[in-house]
């Protein structure tokens, strides 16, 4: 197999390797497999591209994410073959304008890619959905694929901390961040099938998330009380979607299995439950001091019963599954607003 | 591919670094006079809406008309609608004020309506604040604008009192004409 990039020659102690990364600006700090024309060419034969084959072209500094670059930056984070295809399909996703990978890679704000894996790869690829999903658990998939994803946006899309990406305090998910959804404990389609793909797809959702926002109860049983608890929870006086345009952005909601299962008896229907939470996600006018109450009664956020909702719609309201057993816990993935999440069916060779 | 006991050979993980091009820039070489000049401003900062809202008074005391244009999207609907309007206004101004680049995302889009500008063939300045200088300018470059005229502006505009803002305002003001090529 033929490479176009340029060979180099390096160390083969892993400690100067790993700090000839950092002198290179090559990876995020922490140590990296090198790029060697095996590892490369490993994940090139599960591709179902050629390697010169353009994915996308990567802000800020529009990089030319051609395959076989996507693959070095994959082969540095350990991705495996069969896992390649998430890498490809993510990097699509983030390339679609309404993405908004320009203003997400160049803002000021935490926002990231997050990976959100539907489909039957989960398992085989080690994609977390269970207890510690969100970091800790440590499937080679999960940690793999996001960090594939973040050092496609350093090193082909040229993201610098403080240079070209203005993220005033970045957050954890810059160095990867994948999770699968529990389907098999869900009460309801799968995300990505209410996205209108197959049960048997492999599917990547790419939403912008400015962080995990963690909500909590052990006093009500009641899955309305709890939903009612969460929308207030998420729309909070400072989030991004009190700043921009009310109809974009999503919120994704996370919710454990055990409350999963509580939820799906009242609304046996997600989009009866996303409803539920639009509906209540509002905050009184009045929270807001007189200099930001302005704002939002000029641009027509207040309602005639003097609310401001979160989202217009809900559809901007995304459920789904995942985390432990131990029940107690959500967690939200507050969106940058300014962008619309994206899904991509993953691509196999043939 | 090892070359021996001490080395390995591995592949360059990044891009190719993008060619150093830049599309023409513009300058109006006469006078204020009957003249239209756009003010592209973005809702979300007040200390910009004020700076803007004092250079349109004194283009029009020095003989110009004027036209503003609000945009406040990046995607969606009310982002097509936003360009849509930054299309038409490039269209009917012989030159342009784009700001502010004062945060990431609304610094990379002031640079891209300003790119609109350029792209009707009309002179235009791009306003950012400081901290965002180096932002503005990778911006430009990585959309072939190397070029591009960019006024800087202190940092922070926001919680500024009005008569400090006024007085940014006054002070940068001959800067923008400069920069736009107006000549006496």
């Amino acid at each position: 197999m033929t490479l176009a990039s340029e060979r180099v020659e390096i160390p083969a102690d892993a400690l100067l390797q790993y700090e000839l990364s950092l002198e290179n600006h090559w990876g995020d700090g922490v140590p990296m497999l090198p790029a060697t024309d095996d590892a490369v060419g490993a994940l090139l034969a599960a591709s179902p591209y050629p390697a010169d084959h353009v994915v996308c072209v990567l802000p800020p500094v529009n990089g030319v994410a051609t395959v076989e670059l996507v693959a070095i930056n994959a082969a540095m984070a350990g991705v495996e073959p069969a896992a390649f295809g998430l890498v490809l399909a993510a990097l699509e996703a983030i390339s679609e304008p309404e993405w908004n990978a320009f203003g997400l890679t160049t803002t000021t704000s935490s926002v990231f890619p997050m990976l959100i894996v539907n489909g039957p790869c989960r398992d085989d690829l080690g994609i977390d959905y269970r207890a510690s999903c969100m970091g800790g658990a440590g499937g080679r998939g999960s940690m793999t694929i996001g960090r594939a994803v973040a050092l496609c946006l350093r090193n082909i899309g040229g993201q610098r901390a403080g240079e070209t990406t203005k993220s005033v305090f970045g957050q954890p998910a810059r160095f990867g961040f994948c999770i699968g959804e529990w389907e098999e404990r869900s009460p309801w389609p799968s995300l990505a099938q209410r996205r209108g793909f197959a049960a048997d797809d492999d599917v990547v959702t790419v939403h912008g998330g400015k962080g995990t926002f963690p909500m909590a109860d052990i006093h009500n049983d009641d899955p309305r009380d709890l939903l009612y608890l969460i929308a207030k929870s998420i729309a909070y006086p400072l989030a991004n979607m009190y700043l921009g345009n009310v109809e974009n952005g999503e919120v994704v909601v996370a919710f454990n299995p055990m409350w999963a299962e509580r939820f799906g008896v009242a609304f046996p229907d997600a989009d009866d439950l996303a409803a539920y939470l639009q509906t209540n996600a509002w905050q009184p006018i009045d929270l807001w001091p007189e200099t930001n109450a302005e704002l939002l009664r000029n641009r027509g956020r207040v309602d005639g019963h003097g609310r401001v909702h979160l989202v217009e719609r809900p559809d901007q309201i995304v459920p789904i599954v995942c985390g432990g057993l131990g029940s107690l816990h959500a967690i939200a993935l507050p969106s940058f607003g300014e962008s619309t999440m994206q899904s991509k069916r993953v691509v196999r060779s043939s | 591919m090892s070359t021996g006991t001490n080395t390995i050979w591995v592949r360059r993980p990044t891009a190719p670094p993008a060619g150093d091009v830049s599309a023409p820039t513009f300058r109006l070489e006469r006078p204020l006079t009957g003249l239209t000049i756009g003010l592209r401003t973005d809702r979300a900062w007040r200390s910009w809406q004020l700076i803007a809202s004092v250079w349109e008074e004194y283009l029009r005391r020095d003989g110009a008309q004027t036209i503003a244009v609000e945009t406040g999207a990046q995607i969606g609907q009310p982002a097509s609608g936003d360009r849509k309007q930054i299309d038409e206004f490039a269209g009917q101004v012989d030159a342009a004020i784009v700001g502010l680049g004062t945060c990431g995302s609304c610094t990379t889009f002031t640079i891209k309506d300003a790119v609109t500008v350029e792209e009707h063939e009309k002179p235009v300045v791009a306003i950012v604040c400081e901290e965002f200088t180096v932002h503005a300018h990778n911006v430009a470059r990585h959309v072939g604008h190397s070029d591009m005229n960019v006024l800087v502006l202190p940092y922070p505009l926001e919680a500024r009192p009005t008569e400090e803002l006024q007085q940014i305002a006054r002070d940068y003001y001959p800067k923008v004409l400069e920069l736009l090529g107006v000549t006496v």
